[in-house]
């Protein structure tokens, strides 16, 4: 380990003062940028917390909206979260048994060799922007034959799909092995053995992965403003039409020229945000639950 | 299952230790199906990106990288993605020149300085940040940032420092490349802050505890052992974090203002790859138009995956030279 | 079996329970769905307001269900092309690439409104005087502040502020858009040749909107801000909006008078259906300058057909009534454009 400065004269005590005014000022700075920092992501987070939770009123859940209202007639956007629970869950369904798969691929079957290159395809599939994803279900699946919440949920799947099986393959990892040598042993074959023994046992962490996932894809507009973004104003929940979504709702509202529109996308993002919130505590109560009781074993 | 099941097979088979069942292959197939699928996607997303761009791409070549202009006005259509290129490149960089002391000097500040009280509420502080949605930081943008930006932070800045080119006369609408700038910057802070913090705190303790009984400041100590080590671990955080300003594109669009023409001020609208798209993808009149729209998704997700690339190979040396195998997080 | 936590099981069966539930409710819904038809159009900004007003009657009449997404006479084209809607709405005229990609459809005038010119100048009256020329050199970026002496001819008598002007334009393909360009460019040779008229321009100054809506907001958020969009949204945003200058002279507003004189400044409908009134020549002496009609496009063949027929003949008829058009400042169709189509709508078949 090659440690800079920390060797030869520069640790003189007659050089002590100085060394000390430097550190002094390299403290206060991180102190500073601390501080800094601290207050921005304060202040947004406030004034999101304060505006959101002013505007919220149980119309937002139960009515739909009226666009052009002439009159001041309650309206919410009852659709919006309709289709953000039918679009969500739907994926959801897609995206899991697929994770799983592949990371039971991964971890039982594949030679070194094919897990490092699969791991760099869901690496790279991560790392592909919202947007992008959103012009590929477009040209996939939408041009010419229409949008619908199912296309969209396939694309918010396709987001899932990295987390989901990257967290699958940690914690079938940490399912020990003697286990399924045991297993094995028995006369069990493989393949009961992945099913019924390892998996039970990586139920947990499949879990906390699922629900961080549902997290990352509740927030995503860009991939529905191509696949779902053409819907009516009522309520619905078949899938086989354009469902809107509360992401999408807000960003339509937040271009708006009308206060009131203003007040509803504040409020539905504050629900959101607090839903992600929620969900980001529940897994990270499943994991903490899932390590202690793999340690208390 | 019995112990007597195992031998059922055919007699005259000797136990060769491996039988092959059918529920050993069909399982293998379908998880392999699932493997291989993923593999076909990334591959599928490029080529249907290639193809839908075809038209674009056959008409204006790869000129259309560096050209400057947007003219959808049906008869003398042309397109180039230099302005929007110029746009992503700047917000993002200037996005993670801002983030990056603060997100660095909050991962320090909660693994050294900070007293035991305040380490809680800032991590909680930082991790909600990470979990807001970008369409609700856009929406804050339009309606908090932007008008407090206009109001006093670019008439400032302009009148202070209006002799460099980048800082020109105040925007008027309060959406402009800088909103846009803050905005992304909001959005990098947590990432590269949380990622910062657990490589500070994977530091060995008998390097940075034998390093202070030396006799170094604890400046000292941060510079001569946690940044060496961390070294490889912080720029593929700030890598990460590029990558996911570079991709943004619904809470950028909200807050640009937009425009196709490169302005040297900060405070003038323009528009990154992901705005432009995000903003006239769905009312795009003609094949050609939307061809060259795709063609603009495709030259984000070139930069977009060259900049996660990179980010997960400086993670595999890091790994490499520490003889530690972590799992990269994004 | 390994035992798994309660609190798991306790989790995996509440979501499985909450999944099974929306799938439940998804299968009921497209039941329903089954029974009732729905419609979905999109596109232009401009006569979203007046579409909004249809949605309820039209469900009580017919039992279908309306959807509109104003995205854009743009977007609406692009749409009903790729037949991802049931009907698109445009207020600039197809031009014979995009009726011959869209692949047999029909281009019908439903509406007929006009552009509001709109600003926000704080302590400054309503309908404020406004040409032509001098417009066309405030959106190309030459006059640049508000007490400029080319305003302040014009409105004698008012004291202007030095406040900046920032022109509000539509970031997206809009025929809001097409109609003030078109406009621009009959008033100001140099606006034609160096910007000309389309759903989108190379807009010199100024600040990008998505939509009527998004325009609106940037001038209700700025002032010193001038943008267009069609006058319903400038009403409903409380925003002022300029008299201007037709060709007799006279200085006049987006109302139902100025818009029926413009209306009968063309009576004929083209071969594709499409009308211009914009920049109406003297002799209509109470015109408003930007008025448009706008349409609707529709494919001539659609599965849906005997119910966008319904729709289409009530939109033009009992839609154009005042209980729907009054107070977004829409003038009912003139006689002889009503019968062109209503023509044109019998000519969708499925």
């Amino acid at each position: 380990m090659s440690a800079h400065g920390l060797s030869g004269p520069g640790l003189r005590l007659d050089r002590l003062p100085r060394r000390r005014r430097i550190n002094h000022v390299m403290e206060s700075l991180a102190w500073l940028a601390a501080a800094v920092a601290v207050a921005i992501l304060g202040v947004v987070v406030w004034s999101i917390a304060r505006k959101g939770s002013s505007e919220l009123n149980l119309d937002l859940l139960t009515k739909p909206p009226i666009p052009f209202s002439l009159t001041n007639a309650p309206q919410g956007l009852s659709n919006a979260f309709a289709g953000t629970l039918v679009i969500v869950g739907l994926a959801t369904a897609m995206a899991l048994p697929v994770g799983i798969l592949v990371a039971v691929y991964l971890n039982e079957f594949a030679t070194p060799a094919i897990r490092t290159s699969v791991g760099l395809v869901l690496d790279v599939l991560a790392g592909v922007p919202a947007i992008v994803i959103g012009i590929f279900v477009f040209v996939l699946l939408v041009e010419g034959s229409g949008q619908s919440a199912l296309k969209g949920a396939f694309a918010l799947a396709i987001l899932m799909l990295p987390f989901v099986a990257r967290t699958t393959i940690e914690v079938l990892a940490l399912v020990p092995n003697s286990l399924r040598e045991a297993s094995l042993g028995l006369g069990i074959p493989h393949w009961r053995t992945t099913l019924s023994i390892v998996l039970p046992r990586a139920v947990g962490g499949i879990l906390t992965g699922t629900v961080l996932a549902v997290a990352r894809v509740a927030g995503e507009t860009a991939p529905l403003l191509f696949t779902s973004s053409l819907a009516g104003t009522q309520t619905s929940w078949n899938p086989t039409h354009a469902l809107q979504t509360v992401p999408v709702a807000i960003f339509e509202l937040s271009e708006s020229a009308d206060p009131k529109d203003h007040a509803r996308a504040w409020a539905a993002g504050f629900i959101l945000l607090l839903f992600i919130l929620f969900a980001g505590l529940t897994a990270r109560w499943l994991a903490t639950r899932n390590a202690r009781k793999v340690a208390g074993r | 299952m019995s112990a007597a099941d195992v031998n059922a097979g055919p007699a005259r088979r000797p136990f060769t230790g491996r039988r092959v069942r059918f529920g050993d292959v069909s399982l293998q197939v379908v998880a392999g199906a699932a493997a291989l699928g993923a593999t076909v996607l990334v591959g599928l997303i490029v080529w249907k990106l290639v193809d839908g761009s075809h038209l674009a791409l056959s008409k204006f070549g790869l000129g259309f990288v560096t050209r400057v202009a947007w003219n959808p006005v049906i008869g003398h259509e042309l397109y180039g993605a230099g302005s929007f290129i110029f746009g992503t490149v700047i917000t993002s960089l200037f996005a993670l020149l801002l983030a990056a002391p603060l997100a660095i000097g909050v991962a320090l500040f909660l693994t050294e300085l900070a007293p035991r009280t305040l380490r809680a509420p800032v991590t909680a502080l930082v991790e909600t940040l990470a979990a807001v949605p970008s369409v609700l930081l856009g929406l804050w943008g339009i309606l908090v940032l932007g008008p407090a930006l206009r109001t006093h932070v670019e008439p400032w800045l302009h009148s202070a420092l209006g002799f460099i080119p980048l800082f020109g006369p105040p925007s008027t609408a309060g959406a402009s490349i800088f909103t846009a700038i803050v905005v992304l910057a909001i959005m990098i802070l947590p990432i590269v802050s949380s990622i910062s913090r657990e490589l500070f705190l994977g530091v060995p303790s008998e390097l940075k505890e034998g390093a202070l009984a030396l006799g170094t400041t604890r400046w000292e100590m941060v510079r001569g052992v946690v940044f060496p080590y961390a070294r490889g671990g912080v720029v593929a955080a700030l890598i990460l974090g590029l990558g996911r300003a570079l991709g943004e594109a619904i809470a950028v669009t909200q807050v640009i203002g937009g425009g196709v023409f490169i302005h040297w001020s900060l405070f003038s609208g323009g528009d990154t790859l992901g705005s432009k798209i995000a903003e006239s993808y769905q009312g795009a009149s003609t094949n050609l138009q939307s061809s060259a729209l795709i063609y603009l998704g495709l030259i984000l997700l070139v930069l977009s995956l060259a900049a996660n690339i990179a980010a997960q190979w400086i993670v595999r040396k890091v790994a490499r030279k520490h003889g530690v195998t972590r799992g990269g997080h994004a | 079996m390994p035992r798994i936590g309660t609190s798991i099981r306790i989790v995996s069966a509440f979501a499985a329970a909450a999944l099974l539930a929306v799938v439940v409710a998804g299968t009921a819904d497209a039941q329903a769905a089954r029974h009732a038809t729905t419609l979905s159009g999109a596109g232009s900004t401009f006569v979203a307001p007046l579409v909004s007003q249809w949605i309820a009657p039209i469900g009580a009449a017919y039992g279908i269900e309306l959807q509109y997404s104003a995205i854009g006479s743009g977007g609406g084209v692009a749409a009903i092309t790729s037949r991802t809607v049931d009907f698109g709405a445009s207020d600039a005229p197809l031009t014979p690439d995009q009726f011959s990609a869209c692949k047999g459809c029909v281009q019908i005038p439903w509406a007929l409104g006009a552009t509001s010119v709109m600003y926000n100048l704080p302590g400054v009256k309503n309908l404020l005087h406004m040409d032509g020329p001098t417009l066309a050199k405030i959106f190309s970026g030459q006059i640049a502040k508000w007490n400029d002496p080319a305003i302040a001819k014009l409105n004698k008598g008012v004291s202007l502020p030095s406040t900046a002007i920032t022109i509000a334009h539509r970031s997206d393909n809009s025929g809001t858009t097409f109609n003030l360009t078109d406009y621009l460019s009959s008033v100001s040779k140099s606006w034609a040749t160096r910007y000309g008229r389309g759903v989108a321009v190379g807009w010199p100054v100024g600040v990008g909107g998505k939509g009527s809506s998004g325009v609106a907001g940037i001038v209700s958020s700025t002032p010193g801000a001038i943008g267009y969009a069609d006058v319903a949204y400038a009403l409903q945003s409380h925003l002022k909006y300029f008299a201007m200058k037709n060709n007799s002279g006279k200085f006049t507003t987006p109302g139902s008078r100025g818009i029926l004189a413009a209306a009968s400044s063309d009576q004929k409908p083209a071969a594709d259906n499409s009308l211009s009134i914009v920049n109406p020549p003297k002799k209509y002496g109470n015109a408003y300058p930007i008025s448009t009609f706008t349409y609707v496009i529709a494919p001539l063949q659609s599965s849906k057909a005997a119910d966008l027929k319904h729709f289409l003949f009530w939109a033009v008829t009992k839609g154009q009534t005042g209980p729907y058009t009054a107070k977004l400042r829409f003038v009912p169709l003139p006689k002889s454009v009503l019968v062109v189509a209503e023509k044109a709508i019998a000519k969708i078949h499925s």
